[in-house]
């Protein structure tokens, strides 16, 4: 493994103006383990600097990712100045990095659990990207490179509490009024039959006043005997009916008692003498 | 009666020109309203920034240049503002000197004033400015010589060695429905910067120019080695801060002051990937000092106008003639149709222009008692020579009371707009419910009425005029 590498190490020196080292690592293992399980319980991975793991890590709650590896400036062990382990969130793009506490000689570890990573890298939907980031001063070729996937098994008997959204300033959600329930009139037609139905009882009435034998037959004899008062107190009684309609559809109180009044007079005088007419026809053995 | 002329025609002459002359004087401080105050320590380092300066002056400010130690130094005058902008070159004494308390800083910005800070990683960030900016929720390293660098993403030209000098694209909206003020052509050469990280609580906060994923900051003198404790990487770093309070007025806080100098206008930068070009920095000071001056991004508001929506006299269906409509009236009746409109306009350096929703953004009509109502979004139906005029139409509430049309717009980056109108909302008088004949449920019932009306003047008629029945039936009887 080693060899290839140094061959095209070797190969870039010649061909490049001025020899560049570059950042990398070897002898990288990753080991997954809770407290009290030792070496050998949990996963253990192996990690190479020019591919990504191809297994998928999962860090259970309580347990602790651990890193151990040696940082390699060209194919001495060193330490860089940044050494780092980048957490990924691939939806929202939010990023927390860890880094190496390493030594002089480049051999060091870095340790995460599940409480150190921030709330919303513990509820991302999809795994995160881990990288590892070696890199420093100088002209040497930094090093950052996709190392693994990592999933994180959350507790479900506590999960991470939530902080409290903080307030930006977006669009608010649409708010429509909600009306109160209107009262609507039933079909027309059903109005309309009751209507015609009511409106046929008239026509009803009049036949059965027919057959009791209701008529008009004084009225020649009534209006030759009192033509006004008699058609003064019909024209009143009915002008009473139109005073009546044209309060309901149109005029206000004030605008309907005048007039009223008025018919209403005419009416009692009119119908007065009606009436002295009508009993001079009793007293006549007529009615 | 003895009247005695204390104004000779001569005098009154004498007194006119004095006035006019005064009036000139006057006239010419008072409308001004582009002063802008420099405090920098040393009056020598102002040279540096001589490009910077002389952009700022072609675009109409006047600069006066102060030390923060200077006895006279007052950013108050008679109660008003004596500068409209502040602009704070890094000091390397341990404050900004008596007269610029963060007290003092805090009351101009309540007095509209706009700040731009410029911090420098050469210089330790005074522990006064660092309490000023806590109080803004704005966060720097604890270590007072802090430097953000990046080993990726820096220009190899300056900073081969050193990689303090970060090379960055220009920066994106904040997010979805943000306009981006800040866009430039080219890459964005940052030196020696002061990363600051921004509390998350504070709406009034916003990134303009965050650091690449493989940033991070260190303190130079003890963390030369290694870095094992972070402050901050990444994009959690902001080298730039835009706060906006709420009264609108602008405090910027620019990481490194080195970014506005005359060298790095136009150096020559070459990247990480050995692409060489000219740094952008020029056009991005001025977007940046043009946003913090409130030259960019500055929003006002025209007429405000509802009126009742329903009933137009024939022939005013557009509604262009105003004389027949009541506008604004302050009351109406619940369940009216009403419109309303809102004129807007942006001011874009020297003129107002129409104002334009960002993408995905909405501007929305609140009608509201002590909670909206209605929250419904005005649309931009028609545009004058320098404004945008908003529109919608709501059907009031079945509630009466007192209520508010308000419009709310707050985003990052623009003036806050919020303007609130009060009008009366009436429950129906008792002349304008629906007639019973209008409704027609009411018919049989007032058929019924009609045949007894007219079954009432028949009997009147046969009662008066009816002959006694034939034989035969009284018989039957």
């Amino acid at each position: 493994m080693r060899l290839p590498s140094s061959l095209a190490l070797a190969a870039l020196a010649f061909s490049s103006a001025c020899l560049a080292a570059s950042w990398s690592f070897d002898d990288a293992t990753l080991t997954v383990s809770s407290k009290g399980s030792g070496a050998d319980g949990g996963v253990k991975e192996k990690l190479s600097p020019n591919s990504p793991s191809s297994k998928a890590i999962t860090l259970p709650a309580v347990d602790t990712l651990k890193i151990v590896l040696t940082a390699t400036e060209g194919s001495t062990g060193k330490r860089p100045h940044q050494a780092f382990l980048t957490l990924h969130e691939p939806t929202t793009g939010l990023e927390e990095s860890f880094p190496f506490s390493l030594k002089e000689n480049g051999k060091g570890k870095v340790e995460v659990t599940q409480k150190d990573l921030p709330y919303q890298l513990l509820t991302s939907a999809s795994p995160l990207r881990a990288s590892l980031i070696l890199a420093s001063f100088g002209s040497s070729t930094p090093y950052a490179s996709h190392a693994f996937d990592l999933t994180l098994q959350l507790d479900t008997t506590a999960p991470p509490t939530a902080p409290t959204t903080p307030e930006r300033y977006t669009p608010k959600p649409v708010i429509n009024h909600i009306f109160k329930f209107q009262e609507t009139s039933g079909p027309r037609v059903i109005s309309f039959f009751f209507t015609l139905a009511v409106l046929a009882m008239l026509p009803v009435l009049f036949g059965a006043w027919a057959l009791l034998g209701a008529n008009v037959d004084h009225l020649g004899k009534a209006f030759g005997s009192a033509p006004i008062a008699h058609g003064l107190f019909l024209g009143s009684v009915l002008a009473m009916e139109g005073v009546f309609f044209m309060y309901y559809t149109s005029w206000n109180l004030f605008q309907m008692l005048p007039v009223a009044g008025v018919v209403g007079t005419v009416a009692y005088i009119s119908g007065s003498r009606a009436l002295t007419e009508v009993q001079e026809r009793r007293l006549a053995g007529e009615r | 009666m003895k009247s005695f002329e204390y104004c000779t025609a001569e005098m009154r002459w004498l007194f006119a020109s004095l006035l006019l002359a005064l009036l000139s004087v006057v006239h010419a401080r008072s409308f001004n309203s582009s002063r802008l105050l420099v405090v920098t320590e040393e009056i020598t380092e102002k040279d540096k920034y001589s490009t910077f300066w002389g952009d700022l002056e072609s675009r109409g400010f006047s600069l006066s240049f102060a030390s923060p130690k200077s006895p006279d130094l007052s950013l108050f005058k008679h109660g008003a503002l004596a500068y409209d902008h502040l602009l704070l070159l890094p000091s390397k004494s341990k404050g900004l000197g008596p007269n610029l308390t963060p007290n003092m800083l805090v009351n101009y910005i309540n007095a509209n004033g706009n700040i731009l800070l410029a911090l420098s990683a050469d210089q330790p960030t005074p522990p006064a400015i660092s309490s000023l900016l806590l109080e803004l929720d704005i966060f720097l390293p604890p270590d007072r010589n802090a430097l953000v660098v990046d080993h990726f993403n820096f220009d190899k030209a300056s900073a081969a060695e050193k990689h303090d000098v970060l090379l960055l694209t220009s920066p994106k909206p904040l997010r979805n429905g943000v306009r981006n003020y800040f866009e430039v052509d080219g890459s964005i050469a940052v030196p020696r910067a002061v990363g600051q990280v921004l509390g998350n609580a504070s709406p009034l906060l916003a990134p303009i120019l965050r650091a690449p994923s493989t940033a991070y900051s260190y303190n130079p003198k003890d963390e030369a080695e290694a870095v094992e404790e972070l402050f901050a990487t990444g994009s959690q770093l902001s080298l730039i801060s835009a706060f906006q309070a709420r009264n609108s007025a602008r405090f910027t806080v620019l990481g490194s002051a080195e970014m506005l100098e005359n060298k790095w206008f136009d150096a020559k930068v070459k990247s990480q990937s050995g692409v060489e070009g000219a740094t952008a920095n020029r056009a991005f000071a001025e977007k940046l000092s043009a946003w913090t001056f409130q030259e960019l991004g500055v929003l006002k508001v025209g007429r405000v106008e509802h009126y009742l929506n329903e009933d137009l006299p024939k022939g005013t269906a557009n509604s262009s003639e105003v004389g027949f409509l009541d506008l604004n009236p302050k009351i109406y009746r619940i369940k009216n149709d009403v419109h309303f409109s809102i004129e807007i306009s942006e001011y874009v350096f020297t003129h107002l222009v129409p104002f334009t929703l960002p993408p995905t953004d909405e501007l929305q009509l609140e009608f509201s008692m002590l909670s909206p109502f209605h929250r419904i979004p005005l649309v931009p139906t028609s545009r004058t020579a320098n404004s945008t005029v908003f529109t919608a139409t709501l059907t009031l509430p079945d509630q009466h009371g007192i209520f508010n049309f308000i419009v709310n717009y707050k985003r990052p980056f623009m003036t806050n707009i919020y303007e609130k109108r009060t009008v009366t909302v009436r429950h129906f008088a008792h002349d304008e419910w629906p007639r019973s004949f209008a409704i027609s449920a009411a018919w049989p019932w007032i058929g019924g009425i009609g045949v007894v009306v007219a079954g009432w003047v028949a009997f009147v008629a046969v009662w008066l005029w009816s002959a006694p029945a034939e034989d035969g039936l009284r018989k039957r009887n």
